[in-house]
């Protein structure tokens, strides 16, 4: 009864926590395992890392906030001198590793190369060496008439951020997904048409575990467009296709998991079926959900929560804006319908969340059935106040505080939302703006 | 100088105001164009027939836009080129064998290009090379991919990725070493390399002779560079 309290909270009063305006489009948001440190990128190569700090006193009615905790360049632009390409910096996903020690590690990636970066905190500075001086200058050695020993001082906090692996040249196509395993040693990479495994600490190599490429790539009608580890077992992951099928493998039952374990896939409905009907069903994202019995993708249109043990169809269907389905032509026109959204559960996967156009984003709550569409927005709502609902009007008449489907914007898209491991706060980019929401506690 | 995220506090709101004025009036207006908005709703009810040309345009219109030095999606082209197929299959099974598909439909786009005229695929398939790849020769029209395809297919640079085969490692790369190729050739394909790998697959070079109307090619490669290096190749 408590959990479904909570729920129902979670979805109707989220209130606006912070903005953060960047200079560059923030391309990957995504909370350690413990929620106190919220990664993003950009496509700039940069990653800003927030922290959340403990509630203070001018704030009791809400957690703490997140302030920024460090900030370092993660990939620069690159040529292909054999393709004459250049290689975006542009920070496709970011995935921590669990903690294990006083530092945090996360990886970071392009189309091309993964980073393992370290994060780790410096409050102290040895003082009193003996053959240099505070300004590091050398000392002259016949100045020196005792010897002393170093003693630690503390210092204000700094923040280093240092690459410690690079993870390069083992894809031909664009990196679009990377994974930590459950045994938290390996991780695998997906291309558009390869899936590698990597050890952590092995660079030079990779096990190639999937690929789709075909012998004549005038035959190729499927690329891979996500994937990510089981998060308990070790053995298993799964991929998504732009056909709309996931395949989840086994990596025990060969060493290329070319053949999969279990097919998901739905069958189609003839009778909606158009010109895109291939396009929208292209899942943009896979999520397992935390307790590893369910999984969740992301179409166009719809999110489908799958159970592993049924392939033949969804569990759950939730549309995220089915109004679009008549506007299909003309997103298809201005490449809308190319757009890959990212979608994410809750802590105790009881909500799911999603973006849409027009700042627009979507929660659902698998329990109740019931779903909000709110907008992140800084003119939209007063500080601290309860985020209002939005409604997108489909017929002729519009109501009040509705806004019409010709009306939305099509370039203020939110592809990139993340929820907190444990507590309801989310993180929502909006282009260049970052968001952060929570809801209240009393 | 870094980037930083950069803290906005409630109070600092005075702009808003400025800019909901700006969305409230936008909301009033029905964009047309653009991607701020969508197309107006007479367009939704454009017929089957009328919204398959106008996907077709589209389709060919968006495997051809090229920018130098930036790799095509590669998911992008794929599902393009998938709904370039679906289409052409349509219009087979429709029976459309003489131009039914009226070119002038491609006229409807405000950046129609004058060296591009849309052919419906009977009548681009008689103008082809007839040397057409030896594995599916034996096969019916309608088995072939339809031209329009294999160029589309060609110009999104399929067949070059060069990293990791290692079936490449003893081509003598020296030829490429030029930096006379526009990017477009270099980035476009390697199939060069992939002539002289698999010969019966001469088909994929269009000499300059052989071009079509309707080509994606002469759209995109520059022929005279072609022409030289379809002569390095025969000769070595």
């Amino acid at each position: 009864a408590s959990i479904n309290c909570r729920v129902t909270s979670c979805l109707f009063s989220f209130i606006q926590d912070w903005v953060y305006v960047w200079s560059d489009i923030i391309s990957t948001v995504e909370f350690n395992y413990s929620g106190e440190l919220l990664a993003t990128g950009d496509k700039g190569g940069r990653v800003v890392i927030f922290q959340h700090e403990q509630e203070s006193k001018n704030r009791p009615h809400l957690r703490g906030e997140y302030n920024v905790y460090s900030t370092f360049q993660s990939h620069e632009p690159e040529f292909d001198y054999l393709k004459s390409l250049e290689i975006e910096e542009k920070i496709n996903k970011i995935r921590w590793l669990p903690q294990q020690n006083a530092a945090h590690f996360l990886l970071s990636t392009n189309d091309k190369t993964i980073k393992l970066w370290k994060i780790s905190e410096r409050d102290k500075r040895a003082e009193g060496y003996n053959l240099k001086d505070e300004d590091g200058r050398l000392r002259d050695p016949f100045r020196i008439t005792s010897l002393r020993v170093p003693v630690l001082m503390p210092m204000d906090l700094m923040v280093e951020a240092s690459p410690r692996r690079i993870f390069a040249n083992a894809h031909t196509y664009h990196i679009n997904s990377i994974s930590v395993n459950s045994d938290h040693e390996t991780y695998l990479s997906a291309d558009d048409l390869r899936i590698n495994l990597w050890h952590l600490e092995i660079t030079d190599r990779s096990f190639n575990i999937v690929d789709i490429k075909p012998a004549n790539m005038e035959e190729l009608t499927e690329v891979i467009t996500a994937a990510e580890c089981h998060p308990h077992q070790c053995n298993v992951f799964v991929y998504s296709s732009s056909k709309g099928t996931i395949r989840l493998c086994d990596m025990r039952a060969a060493a290329l998991c070319d053949r999969h374990s279990k097919f998901f896939e739905e069958p189609e409905d003839p009778s909606s079926r158009s010109f895109f009907s291939e396009i929208i069903s292209s899942i943009s994202d896979v999520k397992f959900s935390h307790s590893g019995r369910y999984m969740m993708t992301r179409d166009y249109l719809s999110v489908k929560v799958w159970d592993l043990n049924m392939e033949n169809r969804p569990v759950e269907t939730y549309q995220v804006h089915e109004y679009l389905r008549s506007k299909l032509c003309s997103l298809y026109e201005n490449d809308c319908i190319f757009d890959k959204f990212e979608c994410c559960w809750n802590g105790s996967d009881s909500a799911i969340m999603t973006g849409s156009y027009n700042n627009f984003f979507r929660m659902f709550d698998r329990n109740t059935r019931r779903d909000i569409t709110l907008e992140a927005s800084r003119e939209s709502s007063k500080p601290r106040a309860t985020l209002k609902p939005r409604k997108v009007s489909t017929g002729g008449k519009r109501k009040k505080d509705e806004i019409s489907v010709d009306s939305l914007d099509f370039n203020k898209k939110i592809l990139h939302t993340a929820w907190h491991p444990k507590d309801n706060v989310i993180a929502v980019a909006a282009t260049n703006n970052l968001y952060i929401f929570q809801d209240k506690i009393n | 100088m870094l980037g930083r995220g950069v803290k906005r506090k409630w109070s600092c709101l005075e702009e808003a105001e400025v800019v909901s004025e700006a969305a409230e009036d936008k909301q009033q207006h029905e964009d047309e164009d653009g991607q701020d908005g969508l197309l107006d709703p007479s367009r939704s009810d454009m017929s089957r027939l009328q919204q398959r040309q106008l996907v077709l345009g589209l389709c060919l219109e968006k495997l051809q836009r090229y920018q130098a030095g930036v790799e095509l999606s590669l998911r992008r082209s794929v599902l393009l080129i998938n709904t370039l197929r679906q289409i052409q299959e349509e219009m087979r099974s429709d029976g459309v064998g003489s131009c039914d598909v009226h070119p002038d439909s491609c006229l409807l786009r405000d950046d129609f290009r004058e060296d591009v005229t849309v052919t419906c695929p009977g009548c681009s398939e008689g103008e082809s090379p007839p040397e057409l790849p030896s594995q599916e020769a034996n096969g019916s029209d309608q088995q072939k991919p339809p031209a329009a395809v294999s160029d589309a297919v060609n110009a999104m640079g399929y067949l070059g990725d060069l990293a990791l085969d290692d079936i490449f490692e003893d081509i003598d790369t020296s030829m490429y070493e030029t930096s006379d190729l526009p990017s477009a050739w270099a980035s476009g394909s390697l199939w060069p390399l992939s002539v002289s790998l698999w010969p019966d697959e001469d088909v994929k070079l269009r000499p300059q002779s052989h071009s079509t109307a309707g080509s994606l090619q002469s759209c995109l490669m520059d022929l005279n560079e072609l022409d030289h290096i379809m002569e390095i190749l025969v000769k070595s």
